[in-house]
């Protein structure tokens, strides 16, 4: 048999809560500041504008291309490569003055000591962006709610609480390293965070199932044992698990091409926080809640 | 190890052969083509297609049940003969399409390929809104008139009727019958519309839209129009066009492999139609008319042709869009010149046959109408009496076809605004849809290799079970003829790797039960038995999930949601059932001592 953990590992994990409860509190202030001061790199799909994508047949220093712009008295666009140094992205912000036309002008104007191809040009407005917003936002809140009613159901409710402590505790952070370094926040990333949130439970459940079935057999008092022997039963799958799917992103960020790139990232993001968080944060939060006490 | 059922085999074993069946339409290459219809004379003879079809070049052409497709290897090919055939005076119809190369008994089960989303394949994404303000204008108006009626009819004398914003006020010289005209308003609207107003001392009853009749007439006008869109977008030559009503008052049009925006843009959103009109008075009045900016005649409205002339017509319309029952571009035979060949209806047909009875001699105007603008597009004598049928000049071809199209489908019931537009250029397209498959590819043959030097025959099993799993959710994608996005394409990554955690846990389970001392077919068993309420657990809780998502979301949301919800319910059959019944064919009846995991 091939292992990457031993089979009889016996991490005392639950010894290392304080620290790790230290190190996520952190974390998600650091978040949660980053929130407040710089907000989120709102796509397009969410704000309005143009994108327009263009394509050269020579390699790009955007720098000059940002020059160009700003030469030209358009300064609060967003110029980025797209994919490769001869693709570029822009993103115009909605202006009364610009229509697909003038920016077809616009860009041969400015752009005119370059030859290119306008691959993309998208306007989405504003009405449109801040609906979108509010669904997304919408369709989270009823996926949390209607989760913790089936943990509720299946486990205690506050198994469930715990559940939503690691789930929020994972998009918390994955948002904020989003927020931290600017990175875009569309419409695919949104879709990652739907499925960081579908992971992260995944992952808790799979722990919490294993507790709940330690109870039962394990006759011991101290449920914070019963806690470190479910989480190592199920730490080779958990390691496994992880791996294996960030295979399929990694191989997903790298060559996927620049549609997918921030999906990628922030799943990756995001599955490496929702593993940290089922091992320490998940079980610890529910010796943090109480659970077990009363059977004492 | 006990006997596992044999009809749970079975089942796996059909389900697998049909969901192979039914994927195997998406690895037949599709071309871009152009389908052209000839139900009575054989196209192939007809000469301007001949002709268009030599010039071209165009070799690879396939003949059957009518329909001669042309077959390109790129869609500028296939665009450049589409626009050749345009300028030509070919009569049959033709249409772009995409051409797949799928054997007839595939499709005479129903088994096509699934669409791909405009990210995939490139094409045009518009979102319409309904003008609320027209709605309204227009239900007021109707409001209005009845109201005037009632208040006649029963001889309820009013001192004002005024129409301000979205209101009316009618004032009455006392309080008479103020309480009976709002009782017989409301009753005949049906809806309490009609209240006295209290604000001032007149004697006045407000009349105001209440919002359930706007809602009602939105929901009307919606439904309408995405009737004569789709008779447009069928017009326009669209392969699997998506037309999809989103909210209380919009509409989604998406034309996949169109690249030419402006065009469908044009025809969409236009409200374009025809009124026929006499003209009044002589060319020597219109241009006094011009001059003085009035019009010189009585009852005549100045209206200006194309080359700016000014023309004096009737204020009386003959004959409107309304009455055009059928419409098709040809050309004059005469003057060999692009023109629309209209028939109207029987009541058309009769007002048009009165008014040129009467009217030898004169001229008669055809007048162009979109929103704000009112073109004279042809003035012409009228020689002689017509009704149903004549034809119309003064277009170029271009005009005439998509003025054709239009009053083929109808006018719209309210006017609609392009509130969203997005191109998708087909390289984009073809970019997005090669490297999400490839890192697609590459991904899942990292996570085969790992599978295999982890859990080695069980390993094997676990990727026997990834691809089927991957079979069965592109097979009902493409049964239910679901929307392939990039979104879904990244639902279906989260899912392989689910499906992948489901024998994860199976696995690891059967170890520690080896550990435990167990044999191999009891820990067999109990390993999947126990595993079980773990992986259903973990599933159904990310179901529930996904289903949240797929009645709210929208767009990319809810196109991961979809994937999600066919690949949680396939990747549980898959890895459960599926391996199950691999691993009982291969240890059952065998008593071995060791397994292969």
């Amino acid at each position: 048999m091939f292992k990457l953990i031993n089979t009889n590992s016996n991490y005392d994990f639950l010894r290392k809560k304080t620290i790790a409860m230290i190190f996520s509190l952190a974390l998600i202030i650091l978040s949660l500041g980053s929130f407040v001061t710089q907000g989120l790199n709102w796509g397009i799909d969410f704000s309005s504008g143009y994108i327009v994508q263009l394509k050269f047949n020579q390699d790009l220093d955007i720098n000059n291309i940002r020059n160009n712009f700003i030469d030209n008295g358009v300064n609060d666009s967003v110029i980025q490569y797209f994919g490769s140094n001869q693709e570029i992205i822009i993103k115009l912000q909605e202006d009364s003055n610009f229509n697909e036309e003038s920016i077809n002008n616009f860009l041969i104007n400015t752009l005119q000591d370059y030859s290119f191809e306008i691959i993309k040009l998208e306007f989405v407005g504003s009405q449109i962006g801040s609906e979108l917003r509010e669904k997304g936002e919408w369709a989270m809140l009823v996926a949390i709610l209607s989760i913790l009613i089936y943990i509720g159901f299946r486990f205690e409710f506050l198994y469930g609480i715990g559940a939503i402590i690691a789930l929020i505790h994972d998009v918390l952070i994955t948002l904020g390293i989003f927020s931290i370094f600017q990175l875009q926040f569309d419409l695919s990333v949104l879709s990652a965070l739907l499925a960081v949130i579908g992971y992260s439970l995944n992952d808790t459940i799979v722990v919490y199932d294993r507790i709940r079935e330690n109870s039962t057999l394990i006759h011991e008092e101290d449920f914070t044992k019963i806690l470190n022997v479910s989480i190592n039963q199920t730490l080779s799958r958990t390691i496994i698990t992880s791996l294996t799917t960030l295979f399929v992103l990694t191989s997903l960020l790298i060559l996927g091409g620049a549609a997918v790139q921030y999906f990628a990232l922030a799943m990756i993001i995001g599955i490496f926080i929702g593993t940290y968080s089922s091992i320490y944060i998940a079980s610890s939060s529910l010796s943090f809640l109480g659970v077990g006490n009363k059977s004492e | 190890m006990t006997a596992y059922p044999r009809w749970k085999a079975f089942l796996v074993i059909i389900v697998l052969i049909v969901s192979f069946i039914y994927s195997l339409p998406n690895f037949y290459p599709s071309f871009p083509a152009i389908e052209i219809s000839h139900e009575k004379n054989n196209a192939n003879e007809n000469k301007i297609t001949k002709n268009i079809i030599q010039n071209l070049k165009i070799e690879n052409i396939i003949n059957k049940n009518n329909k001669l497709i042309l077959k390109f290897n790129n869609t500028e090919d296939q665009l450049k003969a589409y626009r050749a055939l345009q300028n030509s005076k070919i009569q049959e119809p033709f249409t772009l399409t995409t051409y797949n190369d799928i054997p007839s008994w595939l499709t005479s089960i129903n088994a096509y390929p699934m669409f791909l989303g405009l990210d995939l394949k490139g094409g045009v994404h518009f979102l319409l809104q309904v003008d609320k303000n027209n709605i309204q204008k227009n239900l007021l108006r109707e409001i209005e008139v009845d109201t005037k009626k009632i208040l006649i009819k029963n001889k309820y004398r009013y001192q004002s009727f005024n129409k301000i914003d979205n209101k009316i006020i009618i004032n009455f010289k006392d309080d008479k019958f103020i309480n009976e005209a709002i009782n017989k308003i409301n009753e005949s609207f049906n809806d309490e519309i009609a209240t006295k107003d209290t604000s001032t001392n007149l004697n006045s009853i407000n009349i105001s839209l209440s919002q359930a009749s706007i809602d009602r007439d939105i929901t009307s006008a919606i439904s309408k129009n995405l009737t004569i869109l789709r008779s447009r977008v069928d017009e326009l030559g669209v392969a699997q066009p998506i037309l999809q009503r989103q909210g209380k008052d919009r509409i989604i049009v998406q034309l996949p492999g169109l690249q030419d925006s402006t065009r469908a843009k044009g025809i969409l959103g236009s409200t374009a139609t025809l009124e026929f009109r006499l003209t009044k008075g002589t060319p020597e009045d219109w241009y006094n008319s011009k001059l003085s900016g009035i019009p010189t005649v009585n009852s005549s409205a100045l209206y200006f042709a194309r080359d700016k002339s000014p023309i004096l017509l009737s204020r009386k319309v003959v004959v409107a869009g309304d009455d055009i029952k059928n419409a098709n571009t040809g050309f004059d035979s005469a003057t060999n010149t692009p023109a629309v060949f209209v028939r109207l209806s029987d009541y058309g047909a009769s007002r048009m046959l009165d008014t040129t009875k009467k009217n030898i001699g004169n001229r008669m105007a055809v007048i162009f109408v979109e929103k704000n603008k009112q073109e004279v597009i042809n003035v012409a004598v009228i020689r002689e009496a017509f009704s149903q049928s004549f034809q119309i000049t003064g277009l170029d071809m271009k005009e005439a076809q998509d003025l054709s199209i239009l009053l083929r489908s109808g006018a719209l019931r309210a006017p609609m605004e392009i509130v969203e537009e997005r191109t998708v250029g087909p390289s984009l397209g073809k970019a997005n849809i090669l490297s999400g498959k490839n890192s697609m590819y590459f991904g899942l043959f990292l996570v085969g290799l790992f599978m295999f030097i982890y859990y080695r025959l069980f390993g094997v099993i676990a990727n026997i079970a990834l691809v089927a799993n991957i079979i069965i959710i592109i097979s009902i994608l493409s049964i239910f003829q679901a929307t392939l996005t990039l979104s879904g394409i990244a639902g279906i990554v989260l899912t392989v790797g689910m499906a992948v955690d489901a024998n994860v846990l199976i696995f690891e389970r059967i170890r520690e039960e080896i550990m435990n001392g167990n044999s191999p077919n009891a820990s067999i068993s109990s390993g999947y038995q126990k595993a079980f309420s773990t992986i259903s657990d973990a599933n159904i809780t990310t179901l529930i999930a996904a289903i949240a998502l797929l009645t709210i979301g929208t767009g990319a949301v809810k196109g991961f949601a979809v994937t999600l919800v066919i690949g949680i319910m396939s990747s549980m059959f898959t890895s459960i059932v599926g391996t199950r019944a691999l691993v009982s064919i291969i240890y059952e009846n065998k008593d071995s001592k060791r397994l292969s995991i």
